[in-house]
């Protein structure tokens, strides 16, 4: 059961007035009953006293007609059992007894003579008798004693009624006592309590009320406490709600504030039959101009770009950044595609218009995805992925594109889905399976190693390219998942033609940056151990990519990686950032030189001049590098004049599946790899 | 001539005065005196209109201002016991005596405890005995004695102890203060023994002849008419309701003649005793 406070004070009152006006009571009632007890005996001694004075001439004149008269006189008396008088030897001469009212006076009953004794004695130890006993002397001498019992019941019921009485008085004022206390509580306490308990309600509502307060005592501080503290709570709370639906850069709506805002434009809409348009705007190279002019420059880039968007669009319109260089508009009430198309082009324009960030002239570009409701999507989710998709797509397009979500970006992204879930299932069902594009010794053409490819059989669809489905598996998480099949695959395979006999050489296998975030280092550690493969033996080819992410922790990682000396190598360079930083801070053993630039070779004077300088560059930071793409003996010739250290490519092998380059080391690499083994064994 | 016509005279003014003098009515200390003018004061109101004479009655405080007041023939008429009758007879003469209890008789008792196994006067020997009264006691004391010595003790054999009256002598023993009470045959069953005491534990050991009740008496030199005229008046008290209502207030249940030769066996207990002392 929860008491109130009210309850609970009212209760401690009338316990504690209970308490002690029973204590009280009790002390006053043990008072007066030994007070009472006092009295009765002081007159029991008083008749004792006079009967013992009187009774000896009576005694010695054996006149025990008048001892018996002083007997019956002394037990007349209300509160008298018993009078006996005895000679010195204890004879019982004379005796009176109220023989009735009382259960202790029953007790005793009307003996006389020598059975008085008796019943004296059966009566002792009742707690309701008081037992007196007077000498009586003559001329010094005892002649006799005069007992007197007395019975505490008459007292005992007077104290009786007096506790009721008294019992009855105290209840009263303990009524009146909890009743006047407990309106004075109610008053200056309760009262008090019920208007910050009132006003807390409130302020958990989201309101804030200003307490009146009416007191300077404790209830009177509590109150302006209340009222510092709910202003205090109503700041924070605005704070917290601006931190939590306002971007803190820009101060434009975050992206909780788009969803909220695009949520209740989809009720209006729904109920209008309106239409209104969301504008998914990321910005077109904006790393470039992170790295190139530093975060200060981005931040103060976004911020501008942010205000001229907001002056670009109608007052009803919204503009939201959800985070990094993306922003969003929601554009309501609109009529037909070619207002949004005008309002896409005034935000393109918007943020094309040259800008002086940190003393420099920037002039940023976008890509836009519009979706529109109800056209594209019913749903602030479906209405945020249409937009990206389609913002994805005009990306791919022209910088500073606008394009809307269409039927076919919607078949793709179905497509791409559906890709998915197969792809989930892929691995149980054994659709994966691993081939190896050898790799050789550009000079010697000997063999080197391959690098592991990674290939989808689908049933329906056949073989699915890689460059379908990893972005998909990288973009659901599933990479993870796939790419440590692949590991674990290629080290179980390495092991097996090693067990063989075989050597199987270096073995390349591509690292996704998804991967790379997961301690890879661990998992590499692990394989190793457990399938018995040399660290030098695998080699790790890194994209670019996962450089962009956080230094240190890349950093870190690359270390644990090297510090378990397997090879590291940098894929397909030339085709991303290609920042020689990168080569400088990140240590790697290998670079391999992009396809794309192998391919003019030696014919197209620009890629000769890239790949002269690609080669130029690694040689100078001691690196061996791969050319890919080799299909062409002049192509071979060029890179050998270059002193480039392996190659592969169709000109050598295609990539070939597990039995296919079993056999390929089998029959078109057996001297080296008898040498090789030879040369382990003789170790 | 001369000293006759004065005896004449004396005897005239004598009797005049005698007329207008005021009788007084003598009560021994048998009950305290408030009780004995409580109770007596009805009878001489009673006699006072019978003999057409106002009658006082005269309270003693003890039995040695009664005896002194009687020896001073300090009173006109008199209730007192057969002993004190027997000692005062030169000088009063008896006229009448009380029934108690419907009896005229009353005779000595020696009682003693029924679990004393005492069953014979001589077992008494060494004993202590308690007497009710003083050594005046009729009944008390003087038939008891008189039992004890005619069964061959003397005073020298038992211890000799003196209760106020016969009843206390009774509950005395009922207490085992004595091994025997003087008493008489009427005094166990007063109301107030058998409140105090149960009686049934006491027996009588023995009881003497029976003995005239309380005698009344007048002074010899009262006149013959007037001494008629008193006992007529008290034999005459159980014939009226007015009269039985004095004797009941006066705890007596009538009043019968008298006349001195009743009292010999008494008087033959006395000297019997007497001479003992």
């Amino acid at each position: 059961m929860r008491l109130s406070l009210g309850s609970k004070f009212a209760l401690t009152v009338l316990v504690i007035l209970a308490v002690t006006m029973a204590a009280n009571m009790l002390y006053f009632f043990r008072a007066s009953a030994q007070l009472q007890e006092q009295q009765l005996v002081e007159r029991g001694s008083a008749l004792g006293r006079l009967v013992a004075l009187v009774s000896p001439e009576a005694m010695l004149g054996f006149d025990y007609l008048l001892l018996n008269d002083y007997t019956r006189e002394v037990a007349l008396r209300p509160d008298v059992v018993y009078a006996v008088i005895v000679t010195a030897e204890g004879a019982p001469i004379s005796s009176s007894v109220a023989g009735s009212g009382s259960p202790l006076k029953e007790r005793v009953g009307t003996a006389r003579g020598e059975g008085i004794l008796k019943a004296l004695e059966s009566v002792r130890d009742d707690p309701d008798l008081i037992g007196l006993e007077f000498p009586i002397t003559h001329n010094g001498s005892l002649i006799g004693r005069f007992l007197v019992g007395l019975s505490r019941e008459s007292v005992r019921g007077e104290l009786r009624a007096q506790l009721l009485i008294q019992a009855l008085i105290v209840t009263a004022i303990v009524a009146f006592l909890g009743a006047a206390i407990y309106a004075v509580f109610r008053v200056n306490v309760l009262s008090p309590v019920r208007r910050l308990i009132a006003a807390s309600r409130e302020v958990a509502r989201g309101e804030y009320p200003v307490v009146e307060v009416k007191s300077s005592d404790e209830f009177g501080l509590l109150a302006r406490a209340f009222n510092a503290m709910a202003a205090e709570v109503k700041e924070e709370q605005a704070k917290l709600h601006r931190q939590a639906n306002y971007d803190a850069l820009t101060g434009l709506p975050n992206r909780m504030m788009a969803f909220d805002r695009i949520t209740q434009e989809i009720r209006r809409a729904g109920r209008t039959g309106g239409r209104f348009a969301v504008y998914f705007i990321d910005l077109d190279n904006f790393k470039s101009i992170n790295d190139s002019l530093g975060h200060a420059a981005g931040d103060e880039l976004l911020v501008a770009l942010g205000k001229r968007l907001q002056e670009a669009l109608r007052g009803s319109d919204t503009v939201a950044r959800l985070g990094g260089d993306e922003f969003l508009v929601l554009a309501p009430d609109i009529t037909d595609e070619l207002q949004v198309k005008g309002i896409a082009e005034r935000l393109l324009a918007a943020i094309s218009e040259p800008l002086q960030i940190a003393g420099r002239r920037v002039v940023a570009q976008c890509s836009i995805g519009i979706a529109l409701f109800p056209d594209s999507a019913d749903t602030v989710e479906a209405l945020m992925v249409n937009a990206d998709e389609a913002m994805y797509q005009a990306k791919t397009q022209s910088h500073g594109s606008a394009i809307f979500f269409t039927e076919e970006m919607s078949a793709r992204m179905r497509e791409r889905m559906r890709l998915e879930e197969d792809l989930e299932q892929a691995i149980p069902r054994g659709q994966l399976e691993l081939h190896f594009q050898p790799m050789v010794h550009a000079g010697s053409e000997a063999h080197h190693g391959a690098e592991v490819l990674l290939r989808w059989r689908h049933p329906e669809r056949g073989y699915v390219a890689p460059a379908l489905f990893v972005p998909v598996a990288e973009a659901s998480g599933d990479i993870v998942r796939i790419g440590d099949w692949v590991l674990e695959e290629a080290c179980r395979a390495w092991a097996g033609w090693r067990a063989q006999g075989i050597d199987p050489g270096v073995i390349a296998v591509n690292v996704s940056r998804v991967q790379f975030r997961k301690r890879l280092s661990t998992r590499v550690a692990e394989l190793l151990a457990a399938h018995g493969v040399p660290p030098e033996r695998l080699e790790l080819e890194i994209t670019e990519s996962v450089l962009l992410d956080d230094h240190p922790e890349v950093a870190d990682e690359l270390a644990r990686l090297r510090a378990l000396k397997v090879r590291l190598s940098l894929d397909d360079f030339g085709t991303g950032y290609s920042s020689l930083s990168y080569l400088k801070r990140f240590r790697f053993d290998v670079l391999k030189i992009d396809r794309s630039f192998i391919a003019g070779l030696p014919e197209s004077a620009d890629d000769v001049s890239v790949v002269n300088a690609i080669f130029a560059m690694a040689h100078g930071l001691d690196l061996r590098v791969v050319a890919e793409g080799v299909e062409r003996r002049s192509q071979l010739e060029f890179i050998r004049s270059r002193r480039c250290e392996f190659a592969q490519g169709w000109l050598f092998s295609k990539a070939l599946d597990a039995a296919a380059y079993e056999a390929y080391l089998l029959g078109t690499n057996a001297g080296v790899r008898s040498a090789r083994l030879a040369k382990e064994a003789s170790a | 001539m001369r000293s006759t016509l004065f005896v004449m005279l004396l005897a005239l003014v004598s009797s005049v005065h005698a007329a207008d003098q005021t009788l007084t009515l003598g009560v021994f200390p048998r009950f305290s005196a408030s009780e004995t003018t409580k109770r007596y004061s009805p009878l001489a109101e009673h006699l006072s209109k019978r003999l057409g004479r106002p009658i006082n009655v005269s309270t003693s405080r003890d039995f040695q201002s009664f005896w002194r007041n009687l020896g001073e023939n300090g009173y006109d008429i008199v209730q007192y016991n057969q002993y004190h009758y027997i000692r005062s007879a030169k000088s009063y003469q008896v006229i009448a005596h009380n029934k108690e209890f419907g009896k005229s008789t009353i005779a000595g008792v020696l009682y003693v405890r029924k679990d004393s196994g005492i069953t014979d006067l001589k077992q008494l020997k060494g004993a202590r005995v308690l007497f009710g009264g003083g050594e005046d006691a009729m009944i008390g004391y003087i038939a008891p004695m008189y039992m004890l010595l005619q069964a061959g003790l003397t005073k020298r054999d038992f211890q000799s102890h003196f209760a106020v009256t016969p009843m206390n002598s009774v509950i005395g023993v009922y207490h085992r203060q004595a091994e025997a009470a003087g008493s008489g045959d009427a005094v166990i069953d007063q109301p107030a023994i058998r409140n105090a005491i149960n009686p049934d534990e006491l027996v009588p050991l023995a009881v003497s002849e029976q003995l005239l009740h309380l005698p009344w008496a007048v002074r010899r030199t009262m006149p013959a008419g007037l001494r008629d005229a008193v006992q007529a008046a008290l034999v005459d008290l159980e014939n009226s309701e007015s009269g039985r209502e004095v004797l009941k207030a006066a705890l007596l249940s009538g009043i019968g003649k008298a006349q001195d030769r009743d009292y010999d066996p008494a008087r033959k207990m006395v000297r019997a005793v007497l001479a003992a002392h």
